[in-house]
């Protein structure tokens, strides 16, 4: 780490092997142990494979919310006249892949939301969000509402994160229904296919924030980076809503959010960390490689994926209120076509009898 | 994946959260075990050392690590599908007709720690490592099972509990009543069962855990400042009787038939400062199992 250990240290760097060991010897690597991990497994995509994945989950629930639809519409084929049919048609209009989406996102953020305010740990709060948003790569809003998981996705997160809180104090701070959160539990378990274990960026952080310290000893200011280190852990949270988690290692979305915070830091760390500078050249280049199973990564390389994962990191998740209400609405009006021609009727009423206030529908 | 793709044939096993079945996986005539995990009996839904078996079963393939085959649900019951595995050291180490040599010890460590390394390099810690949870399989490949306590590693300002580890395999440090520890802790554990393994009765079977204590220090010397840093610190250590660390002489006394690089091996393992301990990697790496007796060909050990 430091110039008088290079200097004293400082292995020739031909890489044939390494003394005391057989020639072919090659430990794991990090990326090798990360590709071995359920995150990976499951929760690792292409953009093409998320959004194939998201078409499919919203697809099946349009269908059967459509057949649903016209089973209502049959079975009161007498009943029903030609206006209320229509408006079952136009009104109760399945959501798509898109309006999904943005649910899901603002859902996402009332478990974040939530779970801050229970006081929960950073790790956890990410768990929860991350188990929530996962749920829904498998699920359909159309099929159970955002709403009913929030509380089962927190509540499980904590019993994962070894942070055992007992339903009915759980209930007691969240005013949840005990019978409710416990009733998802399995159905999030096997949606989240039992891999509990999540891998956040906050590790990683702290591993570049005591390297930076290090590569960069006596030209950075500690109550700077201690400063950046809580601006960063923000940013990750943040992070944790976008769908950089899918296409991102860990550490990369560190960087990422690294380079968002401050670039010239973060590049000339990178910079020294690769290439190192004319005194301990040698010495950089071995720490590059060190506990890589000797795999060097290309700078350039890296620094493409970085920013190209912030660019996705920065995009705001945020649905504006009035939109989400509206597809809030439209679900409601799909599983209880019912409702929405009382709704009608009502309305229909109030506007022979102006004097009577409309109503807005309870729609959530 | 329903239950018909697996058969409960016989009840192995009942503990508090599972109870265990034999089975067969219909598809392939594969022998299996299926932990049946009790979720009625828990007010607050899943069990905690459910999720944490399956948390981590999850991340973990490995040659000496039990396999979780498949895990399916059936009448609200979680059932965990693990590879069949007909016995365990415990039950080696009891059975006076199997006689085991040093090369079957050896073989038998470095399969526990490789099992155990492959852990901790996914930064995870076992917590109840014991014979009883080395399990064989019909080919005689220790698997490490078992995760109902299992950890990640913690970060820094992590608080844990030191109520880990079955009480005999319990380092010192955890004895001590650390709220901070490491995956040294399992180091130690396997050190106790090796020691175990070449005695063939608990080497250090404390009655209680005060009892535990007495008998660790007994055995390896009390830990004192000079060799662990602040070790006296710890609120249980004042009322300590002081004892010796053991000679080499006496160690080799002790444990008539190690060698040299066994005892070293056994001593880094059984290092009182944990930060000094060997790691796993320092095990694997250990002359012990670079000198003869080459470990035995697990499947050529009778362990029944």
């Amino acid at each position: 780490m430091t110039t008088v250990q290079a200097n004293a240290v400082n292995i020739p760097s031909s890489k044939k092997g390494i003394p005391g060991k057989p020639p072919n010897y090659k430990r794991l690597s990090d990326d090798d142990l990360f590709r071995h991990s359920s995150q990976y497994r499951f929760w690792s995509f292409t953009p093409e494979q998320l959004e194939q994945r998201r078409i499919e989950v919203n697809a099946q629930a349009v269908q059967s919310i459509e057949q649903d639809l016209r089973n209502f519409i049959d079975a009161r084929s007498t009943e029903l006249n030609e206006e209320e049919i229509k408006t079952i048609e136009n009104r109760a209009v399945p959501v798509n892949m898109e309006e999904e989406l943005k649910l899901v996102n603002l859902y996402a953020k009332k478990v974040q939301t939530i779970a801050q305010r229970l006081n929960l740990p950073t790790e956890i709060v990410a768990t929860s969000i991350t188990f929530f948003r996962r749920f829904y790569l498998e699920n359909s809003v159309m099929k159970i509402e955002p709403k009913a998981i929030v509380l089962t996705t927190i509540f499980l997160a904590c019993k994962s994160e070894n942070y055992f809180i007992g339903i009915d104090s759980f209930c007691e701070k969240t005013r949840g229904d005990k019978e409710q959160v416990l009733k998802y539990e399995f159905p999030l378990l096997e949606s989240l296919k039992f891999s509990l274990l999540s891998h956040h960026p906050y590790r990683p952080l702290h591993g570049f924030f005591l390297d930076i310290q290090a590569v960069l000893h006596g030209k950075v200011d500690l109550s700077y980076m201690g400063h950046i280190y809580d601006r960063c852990k923000k940013r990750i949270t943040d992070a944790l809503l976008t769908d950089a988690v899918y296409f991102y290692s860990p550490p990369q979305i560190t960087l990422a959010v690294l380079m968002l915070e401050d670039e010239a830091l973060t590049t000339r760390y990178l910079e020294l960390k690769f290439h190192g500078n004319d005194t301990n050249q040698g010495n950089a280049e071995d720490e590059a490689s060190r506990g890589n199973g000797n795999v060097t990564i290309q700078l350039d390389k890296l620094m493409k994926i970085v920013t190209n994962c912030s660019k996705l990191i920065e995009k705001p998740t945020t649905v504006p209120v009035e939109e989400a209400k509206s597809i809030a609405a439209r679900l409601y009006f799909c599983q209880n076509p019912d409702d929405l021609l009382k709704k009608m009727k009502k309305r229909k009423a109030d506007e022979q009898d102006s004097s009577v206030p409309v109503k807005k529908p309870k729609t959530e | 994946m329903s239950q018909v793709e697996y058969t409960k044939e016989r009840k192995v096993g009942e503990g508090t959260y599972a109870v265990v079945y034999l089975g067969t996986k219909q598809s392939s005539g594969r022998k299996i075990a299926v932990k049946e995990i009790k979720t009625s009996e828990f007010k607050d839904g899943l069990d905690m050392s459910a999720i944490r078996e399956v948390k981590y079963l999850q991340e973990i393939q490995h040659e000496n690590v039990i396999e979780l085959i498949d895990i399916f649900l059936a009448y609200d019951n979680l059932n965990l599908v693990l590879e069949f595995l007909p016995s365990d050291l415990e039950k080696v180490i009891k059975d006076r007709s199997i006689l085991f040599t040093p090369a079957d010890i050896k073989s038998w460590m470095l399969m526990t720690l490789r099992g155990v390394h492959h852990c901790h390099r996914n930064f995870i810690l076992h917590r109840d490592l014991k014979p009883n949870n080395l399990l064989l399989s019909p080919e005689g490949i220790i698997k490490v099972a078992d995760f109902g306590l299992a950890r990640t590693f913690p970060s820094a300002q992590e608080i844990l509990t030191s109520n880990v580890v079955t009480r005999w395999y319990r380092a010192p440090e955890l004895l001590f009543g650390a709220k901070h520890y490491t995956s040294a802790v399992d180091i130690w554990s396997a050190g106790v069962i090796f020691a175990e393994l070449m005695l063939r009765i608990p080497y250090l079977p404390g009655q209680n855990d005060v009892d535990q204590i007495e008998v660790t220090f007994r055995a390896l010397g009390t830990p004192t400042d000079a060799d662990w840093p602040d070790v006296s610190f710890f609120s249980a250590y004042n009322k300590l009787q002081i004892y010796p660390p053991p000679s080499r002489e006496e160690l080799r006394r002790r444990f008539i038939a190690a060698s040299e690089n066994a005892l070293s091996f056994l001593c880094g393992m059984l290092t009182m400062n944990p930060q000094k301990r060997w790691n796993a990697v320092e095990c694997l790496e250990s002359d012990y199992f670079k000198e003869a007796p080459a470990p035995s060909d697990p499947f050529s050990i009778k362990i029944s």
